[in-house]
């Protein structure tokens, strides 16, 4: 040990101790007079970086909100890091926003593992955890062990019956199915949905399920074992280029199934894959609004999303659904801090996210609404059907119901 | 020698009081930086004093979480109690992979540890109904984490459960070091860097060199295997995303910053793993919101130290060695 | 049966992937003794600027000629800034300088051009030529025809020329091939140069199938150690066979071994890696030997 390793390493240690300084005090954690303090946690870049899209939009309308006047005269302040979808690291980040930076509550952290991850804390802490951007049925179901937490999404799990549904009662010629999941609470959630919602059909109508563990580079060989299997029928219970990779091997091999896609891998920025024509027909559900569907070119939710994208996200695509999806939530957000009031407690905080009775969410599909109750905490429990056809969903059918 | 014990002293004295000053995150922050520089001890005993690479130090890591995490919510062992037995799996597991490693040049060593860490994640992912697959295990409040996740009382004085986690990893860690210290400059280190040097004349000289680099294996890994299991008990949390290739390379940045085989170098290593993000954020117009900067800058200060590293190392040996002769 | 002949045709086109990029990485082991560790992330950086060059406009070909020539004239300088100064230090050093210059490329990918995948338009249709219920496309085809030619091509380039000649002699005995006259420094350049040429064909031949982002190819860059090594560390054809063998063993084991199934498949490229230079080490077609210590 030099003078000069000594020198480092005490600057080492000031730098630590500089930063460390932080300001903690006020009743309610994360509120001043002037501001309410928000956490999340996602993948800004990694595999799942697609989704975080979600934060960029939530981030974009809490700053529009901020600059007309804010909630109930506080602006929101919205602090989101970067966990590249490794659960351990959202642990890290959520400590770091509680016991850090105060925040006020975690909003939208992305990802069914990394909110199982840190429910345990957030809820031993009595730190809200709401409207996570993650659809496993726990978020809303075990609320008597955790009831600090709640989702937004519409549960997988309904997700797959409502496929089964559709392909039940839709179907002239027996449906042979092949599914390819992605090897994690996400992919078997939506999987036992699914097989569930067939219910004594599914021995025989499903004839082959894949797993992929998302590491891996490609899902050629699931995608060539699946169309092996002679089925007539492709559910892709996949994430981001995994389900561009299932579209594209499908062509590549010739293979011309009916195919269903789940919602979270459905964005419009991934079905404009190439060739459109293994895209043309495919099913998917919907529950927010897609920019890029043209029913909604003129709708005054979309020319508001395009909007504060243009002035507080600019350079991110406005017709990014993951975008949208986030304003839809961070409206949500929005609704339930007023109705906390102006007198702002974590405690209120989780009254109104479990009262919310909000119909006019412009970033939501017509007819879908945000409903809870203290023993009903699945926000998005209605969804609609779409189909792909020339370059767009379009939706159709009614809007469905999706509790659980 | 009487330098070196005072400075130690002083480390000691530093350790116990920086929490003082430290806001609470920024204590379990240094808590987890204990982790990593046991991980590195460990790696410096066997790359830099027994000349065996190991680009998958992460695996073992990984076997010392696993074995902690396993045992604390399957079965009901205390956190505290599976810091030893994680220390004795890995280790084992270690002093198996040096048995074939013997068998492979440092080129081939470096490429076939390499996989394992690439693998790693897939296989415990696979095997979910031992290890929880993609979803982890938490520990979070478990009867076995000391204090709940609460805090803890010792010796009539209450502690902050992030307190008490840098209070635990740190007495460890402070262990480590000096046995590490104890053991490289003792027979077992010089016999390693005999072997390292030159193993014809370690042979010539009786020195059975198999078993010493085995027994580098076994070692490195017991210490990686404390570090992961301090690193479950920290975080309270594992999966197998905790422990991607890029940890086990991230160790070795850590092991080649401390100079390699410097076991006092290890500290700046552990420290640049959890904080080079913060320093990189420091430089104005990069958004370290993006991973992308600062995973350049890992890199960049690896591929710097190895081209000044040549004349550092030349001085380095020369203290080091000192040093060591002057402990006997 | 069909699926057994459509997993060994899918296995080739993956194979074929892996093969070109164990190519680069056997050409520097060869004439240097090191291996590249960054050369999956350096292909990736090639193909991200090919992908750059066509999404201004350039259509594939003149953007392929110039990513070649990019990443070329990038490996030659790489050798002269980095490698050179150590060149002569212990090897180890040199493979811990080439983990370093694969994470900061991966950063630097990152961080220019973001984590999301990119659908990549590769120069081979990939619509569907079915032959007796077996699918594959002409990219399938391109892909292996290309990593086959690039070997012939090295092949020939070693044997027939007077720069092969030169990059051998500088490989096998740099001193007496100093003395004869040839330039050592500049024949070590140049295979880095080639080796990082051979790696933009690997990134563009993969991008079209694996979708371009950050992280494309280091999962490869296992299977394509897994090839080196099966092949033989040495042996280009070795390379090149290495990976179309992998390709198919990955897919059939895949396929076939049910607690293998589609998750494990790095594990079983690791078992390869393991078997072979425990059992192997020369692998099929190497004739050194791994040099035991």
């Amino acid at each position: 040990m030099t003078t000069k390793h000594a020198a480092l390493a005490s600057a080492l240690i000031a730098l630590v101790v500089a930063s460390a300084a932080g300001a903690r005090t006020a009743s309610t954690p994360g509120v001043s007079a002037t501001t309410i303090t928000i956490g999340s946690s996602g993948p800004v870049t990694g595999e799942a970086a697609a989704a975080a899209g979600v934060l960029k939009g939530a981030d974009a309308y809490f700053k529009y909100v901020s600059s007309r006047g804010g909630v109930n005269g506080r602006k929101i302040d919205f602090k989101y890091l970067d966990d590249a979808y490794d659960p351990s690291k959202t642990v890290q980040n959520v400590r770091e926003l509680i016991q850090q930076d105060n925040v006020f509550a975690l909003f939208s952290v992305v990802g069914t593992n990394s909110n199982l991850a840190i429910r345990d804390f957030t809820n031993a802490a009595g730190v809200p955890q709401v409207f996570s951007a993650a659809g496993a049925t726990t978020f809303g179901r075990d609320y008597a062990k955790y009831p600090w937490t709640i989702g937004y999404l519409p549960p997988y799990a309904e997700e797959g019956k409502i496929y089964a549904r559709h392909i039940l009662t839709t179907d002239a010629k027996p449906a042979k199915i092949a599914v390819l999941y992605q090897s994690d609470d996400y992919g078997k959630d939506l999987l036992s949905g699914f097989r569930s919602g067939l219910g004594a059909q599914a021995r025989k109508l499903v004839v082959q399920t894949v797993g992929y563990d998302p590491t891996t580079s490609d899902v050629q060989s699931q995608v060539a074992q699946l169309k092996a299997s002679g089925a007539n029928t492709f559910m892709i219970f996949a994430f981001g280029k995994f389900a561009i990779q299932s579209f594209v091997y499908a062509n590549k091999l010739g293979w011309k199934p009916k195919i269903y896609v789940n919602d979270v891998a459905s964005a419009s920025s991934i079905m404009k894959l190439d060739p459109q024509s293994t895209a043309e027909g495919s099913i998917s559900i919907l529950w927010g609004k897609d920019p890029a569907t043209p029913k909604f070119a003129k709708d005054a939710g979309v020319a508001l999303a395009a909007k504060i994208v243009k002035k507080y996200a600019p350079g991110e695509n406005p017709s990014d659904g993951f975008i949208v999806a986030g304003m839809a939530e961070a409206f949500s957000l929005v609704d339930a801090l007023e109705a906390a009031g102006k007198n702002l407690t974590r405690a209120g905080l989780l009254k109104a996210v479990t009262h919310m009775n909000e119909v006019n969410n412009p970033f939501l599909a017509p007819g879908v609404k945000v409903h809870t109750t203290p023993t009903f905490r699945f926000p998005i429990s209605a969804v609609q059907l779409q189909r792909w056809h020339k370059g767009h969903w379009e939706p159709f059918g009614g809007v469905q119901s999706a509790k659980p | 020698m009487r330098f070196r014990a005072a400075l130690v002293g002083v480390a000691v004295v530093v350790l116990a009081l920086l929490p003082i000053p430290l806001s609470e995150f920024r204590t379990v922050q240094l808590a987890t930086v204990g982790a990593y520089f046991i991980a590195i001890l460990g790696l410096d005993v066997l790359t830099g004093h027994s000349g065996q690479i190991s680009l998958g130090h992460g695996a073992f890591m990984a076997v010392g979480a696993y074995t902690t995490a396993i045992l604390m919510s399957n079965h009901g062992v205390r956190d505290l109690w599976t810091i030893p037995i994680a220390a004795g799996v890995a280790g084992g597991i270690g002093l198996l992979a040096g048995i074939p490693a013997l068998r492979l040049s440092g080129l081939y060593l470096a490429l076939a540890t390499f996989g394992i860490a690439i693998a790693l994640p897939t296989v415990l992912k696979k095997f979910d109904h031992f290890t929880g697959g993609s979803t982890g295990i938490t520990l979070f409040g478990k009867p076995t984490q000391t204090g709940h996740g609460a805090g803890v009382k010792i010796l009539g004085k209450q502690l902050t459960n992030n307190e008490w986690l840098y209070a635990l990893t740190w007495t460890i860690g402070v262990a480590l070091f000096l046995l590490a210290w104890w053991l490289l400059s003792a027979r077992f280190g010089r016999s390693l860097r005999a072997v390292r040097d030159s193993e014809l004349a370690a042979a010539a000289s009786g020195v059975n060199r198999s078993a010493y680099k085995v027994a580098a294996f076994g070692v490195s890994a017991a210490y990686a295997g404390v570090a992961g299991s301090l690193l479950a008990i920290n975080v309270a949390y594992v999966s197998p995303d905790t422990f991607p290739i890029q940890l086990s390379l991230y160790l070795l940045v850590g092991a080649v910053v401390g100079f390699f085989g410097s076991i006092w170098g290890a500290i700046f290593g552990a420290l640049l793993i959890q904080f080079l993000a913060d320093i990189v954020g420091l430089i104005p117009h990069v958004d370290t919101k993006q991973g992308g900067p600062t995973t350049f800058f890992f890199g960049l200060v690896l591929v710097v130290l190895m081209l000044v590293l040549p004349v550092v190392l030349k001085v380095g040996s020369r203290v080091a060695n000192r040093g060591y002769s002057r402990a006997s | 049966m069909t699926n057994l002949l459509q997993q060994i045709v899918s296995g080739l086109a993956s194979g074929g992937i892996y093969g070109s990029l164990a190519l680069a990485i056997v050409l520097i082991h060869r004439s240097t003794g090191v291996v590249n560790f960054a050369q999956g992330e350096l292909a990736t950086l090639s193909a991200f600027i090919c992908w750059t060059l066509m999404d201004h406009g350039w259509a594939f070909w003149p953007a392929f000629g110039a990513t070649l020539a990019l990443s070329f004239l990038g490996g030659v300088a790489l050798q002269q800034t980095v490698i050179r100064p150590i060149q002569s230090g212990p090897l180890l050093g040199i493979v811990i300088l080439t983990i370093g210059l694969l994470i900061a490329v991966n950063g630097l990918d990152t961080w220019i051009w973001g984590g999301a995948a990119k659908q990549f338009k590769g120069p081979f249709s990939t619509s569907p030529i079915n032959v007796g219920g077996v699918a594959f496309s002409k990219q399938d085809i391109g892909v292996i025809v290309v990593s086959i030619l690039a070997v012939v091509l090295i092949g020939l380039l070693f044997a027939k020329t007077k720069l092969g000649l030169g990059l051998r002699a500088a490989a096998i005995n740099p001193v007496e091939a100093r003395l004869a006259g040839v330039r050592v420094g500049v024949m070590l350049a140049l295979g880095w140069g080639l080796a990082a040429a051979l790696g933009a064909v690997a990134g563009v031949l993969a991008a079209p199938s694996l979708f371009l982002e950050p992280n494309m190819m280091q999962t490869v860059l296992l299977y394509a150690f897994a090839a080196a090594v099966l092949g033989g560390m040495d042996s280009p054809v070795g390379a090149v066979v290495g990976g179309l063998v992998l390709g198919v063993l990955l897919n059939l084991v895949g396929t076939y071994v049910h607690w293998v199934g589609g998750e494990l498949r790095l594990a079983t490229a690791l078992a390869v890696i393991l078997g072979v230079l425990l059992v192997r080490p020369a692998g099929l077609f190497g004739r050194t030997a791994v040099r035991r210590v």
